[in-house]
């Protein structure tokens, strides 16, 4: 069996309006498909037992939505249910790794990745996973996360979908407030 | 913690600059192959972050697989490819074959999604563009997406992918000689196509 078609990635960051990116690979010349950052998080999600997807659709730019959901420091809290105090502690490209105490005092260090329309942070044991894409004049939004399985790829799902519907309608809320 | 899987594009000091184009090619695929294969086992250890690294790492390695084979459907065969990928990801025993198993997911779901793209166009009852089509010259999508899945899966897995026979045919589960007489008509096919 021969090699592999090169396994480049040349993704543009995620969030911004569809468009695709360069050669996939020296290799083929064939363009990558651009996936969307919901799409995305659809398609990790199936990786992840137990995991729940919230969808919904905010009328607002995407600039004004991800000014909140990315900005883990000031803007994550105000419609996160759980989350009291972020702290990012590190930043290495899109690489982040975060201090966060929660309304009920635990605290917990992610590591995660932080991207215009994309976040993905772990601790042992809690999972968040936002996903934002510009649909004209307003954005699609996606969430999931939980409480964690310690060290599987798993979300225990009780109450999991109730709290993303919660941020997501908390969301809304801080976006409107401006 | 940061970075779960070290990059290698970027974190291998040793690369001889002076090492000729074909060669370093090779080293790059040979290198993010590597990456490819530790996302994976880490992933399978129930380390989420090198899971999104292994969805980023996938893309073009899986649009380079769906794109030929569902021309007009490609985003759907991309995304349902990778929903598949991962839901099935704690399946995958030896993530060392995370290549070969990734591509025997994406050409089926490439045929299944062009089937249902209504582009089930057996090659023989089509009509080959008029002379002097302008797409004809610069778009050899165009050429592809006028033969069958069944017919472009197979160009792929011979023509780009470089499988032999016996393995295009277990891959797609048919016997040796279908592989055979659908890449001879899909070669014909398209000659004709592209030098109609």
């Amino acid at each position: 069996m021969t090699e592999p078609l090169d396994p480049d990635n040349t993704e543009s960051p995620d969030g911004q309006p569809a468009e695709t990116t360069p050669a996939a690979g020296e290799a083929t010349g064939i363009r990558p498909v651009h996936v969307d950052a919901v799409a995305r998080l659809r398609a990790l999600t199936a990786g992840i037992a137990g995991a729940r997807v919230v969808e919904g659709v905010l009328p607002a730019p995407f600039a004004e939505v991800w000014a909140v959901m990315g900005d883990l420091e000031h803007g994550f809290g105000r419609f996160q249910p759980d989350m009291r105090r972020v702290r990012v502690s590190r930043r290495d490209g899109d690489r982040v790794e975060a201090h966060a105490r929660s309304r009920y005092g635990m605290r917990a260090r992610f590591d995660g990745i932080l991207r215009p329309g994309w976040c993905w942070l772990q601790s042992r044991f809690v999972i968040i996973g936002m996903a934002a894409v510009a649909e004209h004049d307003t954005t699609r939004v996606a969430l999931t996360g939980g409480v964690r399985v310690p060290g599987r790829a798993a979300i225990v799902p009780i109450g999991a979908e109730r709290e993303l519907r919660l941020a997501l309608a908390r969301l809304h809320t801080t976006v409107k407030a401006g | 913690m940061i970075t779960t899987v070290p990059d290698r594009r970027t974190e291998d000091p040793s690369r001889d600059p002076t090492r000729g184009r074909a060669e370093d090619r090779v080293a790059r695929a040979a290198d993010r192959r590597t990456r490819g294969v530790a996302l994976a086992r880490a992933a399978r250890r129930g380390d989420t972050l090198a899971m999104s690294d292994l969805l980023d790492h996938l893309i073009p390695y899986v649009s380079a697989i769906c794109g030929p084979i569902a021309p007009d459907a490609r985003q759907d065969a991309v995304q349902e490819t990778l929903v598949v990928v991962f839901r099935a990801l704690r399946n995958l025993d030896e993530p060392e074959a995370l290549y070969g198993w990734v591509r025997a997911i994406a050409v089926r779901e490439a045929i299944r999604i062009a089937r249902r793209a209504g582009r089930d166009t057996p090659v023989e009852a089509t009509e080959p563009p008029a002379p002097g089509d302008p797409q004809l010259a610069t778009d050899i999508d165009d050429v592809l997406g006028r033969l069958s899945p069944e017919h472009r899966a197979v160009l792929v897995l011979r023509d780009v992918e470089g499988l032999d026979e016996q393995t295009a045919a277990d891959l797609l589960g048919v016997p040796e000689g279908t592989v055979k007489s659908r890449l001879h008509r899909a070669r014909a096919g398209f000659r004709r196509m592209w030098t109609a």
